[in-house]
């Protein structure tokens, strides 16, 4: 169906090739999956196959892509649009009309396809993606699963043989993810679709692929079926990192294969000692009774809770259920309709300039947002003045978090964990007594993230700081965070350990907890400290 | 949602109906009370859109441009006799450049008529700010004739970008008032600028490969799923607009 021969690619102004010699066919109704870090070409590599790189990006291609038959050196991407639909990385920004028929119709109008077939593959696309209850809203107001969904309907209502994704569950969370993940593998399976997705989140696709392509970044590429490339890739899901740890011979892909494998394991005598709940020193933020709506929808429906020092609390919940509305309530963004929050004795809406920066270090969705500078060391400058800091003290710091930055770099030019390095790294230097992250692992790949791991865990414990953070990275939260505040409909359902709160929902539950059930370990952490400690 | 009704070139004739009837009246009471018809209008029709709420930035930037034109309009230039108001310093100037004088005295026939000119400048801006919130960038584009394809693109793009700016200037001050930056003053509005021209122009990138890639202008031919027409609605608002002109 497509097939990759002897495929180069090198953008211009750029030392390092993306691709060298790239020899790939994928065979039709096959599910196809593309891995490497962040910045090693995956997004290129699926924009080759309708032929938007280097149609519209530039670069110099060698070799030949085509997609049944046709060649992308002679079609322009708007030729292959009956063949190919594509979903790009932020769904959001390709949206071409207002309401959801409209969006769903606009692929099916520039074909110039008649209007009976048209009205027919609507209706069947609004069932097949569960839209129906949708179809006259306006895309701006609905959630990111939803938006989603959208996308997905829009490309495949042309009925195209291939189905290319670029990253479709970033933004969502595990529940929604799921579903939009058990759809392809549905269209795959019932339609013989070929579908190319790129993904950080292993754990989420792994068990969907049928092979795996594997970018280094530097040109390499590797082709196999997910054990192959898994048994020594040093990208891989958390089971994959369980079944190495534990010695295992094979690897499985997923829950159900390694739970078969690891039956020993689990009945073993566990003498892990559930932690007791970490000493409640002083409290750092109160909010009582918080409330916030917006319009008329409220967001935060009268919650209260405490947060103590050298607690990394992690929020969660459905995509849309409030946790940005706490986390910005927190951090002094709007101002709360009723309630109170209090940090340190201060009210967050009122902190301003220096004040506010060595009590409050707040990362948004965006981390670009907070920078400005032109290169990186003009930001790090920028930093040490506003803190009347010695010069380079932020560059240090920087150089702690991620090693190997250009000063010169523009931050723009920077990978998005870089990004996200480097406006911790300014917040940081003013020293906050509390850090808020919302959704900081968006795009990053598993090195990138447990940097970020190492950082968080770093500041909360040599400093006694709180962090706050809210994400749907549920293997993250395991990893990182000590306790667990969810969130539904703006009312605080669970606030407990994570332990606690992870393992009481199997949606919500991480891969190693879901394997190894009924034993309480999170991580593959939790699980050799476990072993050691039997031994 | 309700379902919008008008035809998206409807509010763009009735548009240029009123910027020619503003421009060939010259009446100060026509153009102000054009401005009133214009803000009634949108304020009670548009929708709850991000495109919608650019308006309110079209009226500060149409005062910024009002209050600038008039500064120079009594600085500069040819004085106009008639009752003084006060006298600015006289800058000077060298013997090669006569008739050109800057300050002096400022009559209040000089002020009234920089208000004048600045006015109409003004509302036509007004004017077509209003005609973007109340059009939707999407539904323009799917009107337009795919023979003007590259030009349609363009168009849509500018349409639906700027409009979101609108939301990203929020974002991005208020994530920097969160570091502790003071958002006052030229130097913040400095960084965001930067930050938004990036953005916005990611996001361009995105719309058009986006296009591009589901078959947009490929086909000369294009199917309609749900035809937008041309209603009485649409031909009363254009005729009232028409009929102004015609007036004038």
């Amino acid at each position: 169906m497509i097939k990759f021969s002897n495929v180069s690619l090198i953008y211009p102004n750029s030392t390092t090739t993306v691709l060298e010699n790239l020899n790939l066919t994928i065979a039709e109704g096959e599910m196809v999956l593309v891995i490497g870090p962040t910045g090693s070409g995956k997004s290129s590599l699926l924009r080759l196959i309708n032929g938007l790189v280097p149609h519209h990006t530039g670069g110099i291609l060698a070799g030949d892509v085509s997609v049944n038959g046709i060649s992308t050196q002679m079609t322009k991407p708007g030729g292959m649009a009956h063949v190919i639909g594509i979903v790009g990385q932020n769904p959001a920004n390709g949206f071409v009309t207002d309401t959801v028929e409209e969006e769903l119709a606009f692929g099916m109008e520039v074909l110039n396809l008649p209007n009976d077939v048209m009205r027919k593959r609507v209706e069947e696309i609004l069932d097949l993606l569960s839209l129906a209850a949708l179809r006259n809203r306006s895309i701006a107001s609905l959630s990111g699963g939803e938006q989603q969904r959208v996308a997905i309907g829009a490309a495949l209502v042309t009925h195209p043989r291939v189905l290319v994704l670029d990253e479709p569950t970033s933004a969502l969370d595990p529940i929604a993810a799921e579903e939009v993940l058990s759809i392809l593998h549905r269209l795959v399976h019932d339609l013989g679709l070929t579908v190319v997705i790129a993904e950080h989140k292993l754990e989420r696709v792994i068990q969907f692929a049928d092979r795996i392509v594997y970018i280094n970044g530097d040109g390499a590429a590797k082709v196999g079926t997910p054990e192959e490339i898994l048994m020594q890739s040093p990208i891989a899901p958390p089971i994959v990192h369980l079944a190495r740890a534990l010695g295992l011979t094979e690897i499985g892909t997923t829950v159900r294969e390694m739970r078969r494998m690891t039956a020993d394991i689990r009945e073993m005598k566990s003498s892990t000692v559930l932690e007791p709940i970490a000493k409640r020193t002083e409290s750092v933020i109160t909010f009582e009774k918080l409330t916030v709506s917006y319009d008329n929808k409220t967001a935060l429906n009268s919650i209260s809770s405490t947060i103590f020092a050298g607690e990394i609390v992690a929020v969660m919940g459905r995509n849309g259920a409030g946790k940005s509305s706490l986390l910005k309530a927190i951090a002094g963004v709007n101002r709360p309709h009723a309630g109170k929050v209090s940090l340190l004795g201060n009210d967050p809406f009122e902190l301003h300039g220096k004040k506010r920066r060595e009590r409050i270090g707040f990362i948004p969705q965006e981390p670009s947002d907070l920078l400005y500078g032109q290169s990186v060391s003009i930001e790090c400058e920028q930093a040490d003045r506003d803190n009347e800091l010695a010069a380079g003290t932020t560059h240090k710091v920087l150089q702690q978090l991620v090693p190997g930055i250009s000063a010169s770099t523009h931050p723009r030019d920077l990978s998005e964990g870089q990004r996200l390095g480097l406006a911790l790294s300014v917040v940081l230097s003013s020293n906050p007594s509390v850090l808020i992250l919302d959704e900081p692992t968006r795009g990053l790949d598993y090195e990138a993230k447990n940097q970020l791991t190492r950082m968080l865990i770093s500041f909360a414990s040599t400093f006694g700081e709180a962090v706050l953070l809210a994400t749907h990275d549920v293997e993250l939260v395991a990893e990182l965070a000590n306790r667990v505040i969810f969130i539904a409909d703006g009312d605080i359902v669970a606030d407990g350990t994570t332990l606690d709160v992870l393992l009481s929902s199997p949606a919500f539950a991480p891969q190693v907890a879901k394997v190894m059930s009924p034993q309480p370990w999170l991580s593959v952490k939790d699980v050799v400290a476990a072993i050691e400690g039997m031994q | 949602m309700t379902k919008p009704s008008l035809h998206p070139f409807t509010w763009w004739l009735w548009a240029i109906g009123l910027a020619v009837a503003i421009v060939r009246f010259d009446s100060t009471w026509f153009t102000l009370s054009c401005l009133g018809v214009v803000m009634v209008v949108v304020y009670g029709l548009r929708e709850d859109a991000p495109w919608a709420m650019s308006f309110d930035w079209t009226l500060k930037i149409a005062a910024w441009i009002l209050a600038v034109r008039t500064f120079v309009g009594i600085a500069i230039g040819v004085p106009i006799p008639g009752t003084e108001l006060f006298r600015l310093p006289i800058v000077p100037l060298p013997s090669w450049m006569p008739g050109i004088r800057i300050g002096g005295t400022v009559t209040w026939e000089r002020l009234s008529s920089s208000l004048v000119e600045g006015l109409i400048i003004c509302s036509i801006i007004v004017i077509f700010g209003a005609a973007a919130s109340l059009t939707s960038p999407h539904r323009l584009l799917r009107v337009l004739p795919v023979y003007i394809y590259e030009f349609a693109v363009a168009v849509v793009i500018a349409a639906s970008v700027l409009p979101q700016l609108v939301g990203s200037v929020k974002r991005i001050r208020m994530a920097q008032r969160l570091r502790g930056q003071n958002t006052r003053g030229f130097t913040s509005w400095k960084r965001v600028a930067i930050t938004l021209l990036e953005e916005s122009l990611a996001r361009s990138l995105d719309l058009a490969a986006a296009m591009d890639s589901r078959g947009y202008g490929f086909s000369k031919k294009r199917s309609r799923y749900r035809p937008i027409s041309w209603r009485l609605k649409d031909s009363l608002i254009v005729i009232s607009a028409i009929g102004l002109v015609v007036i004038s």
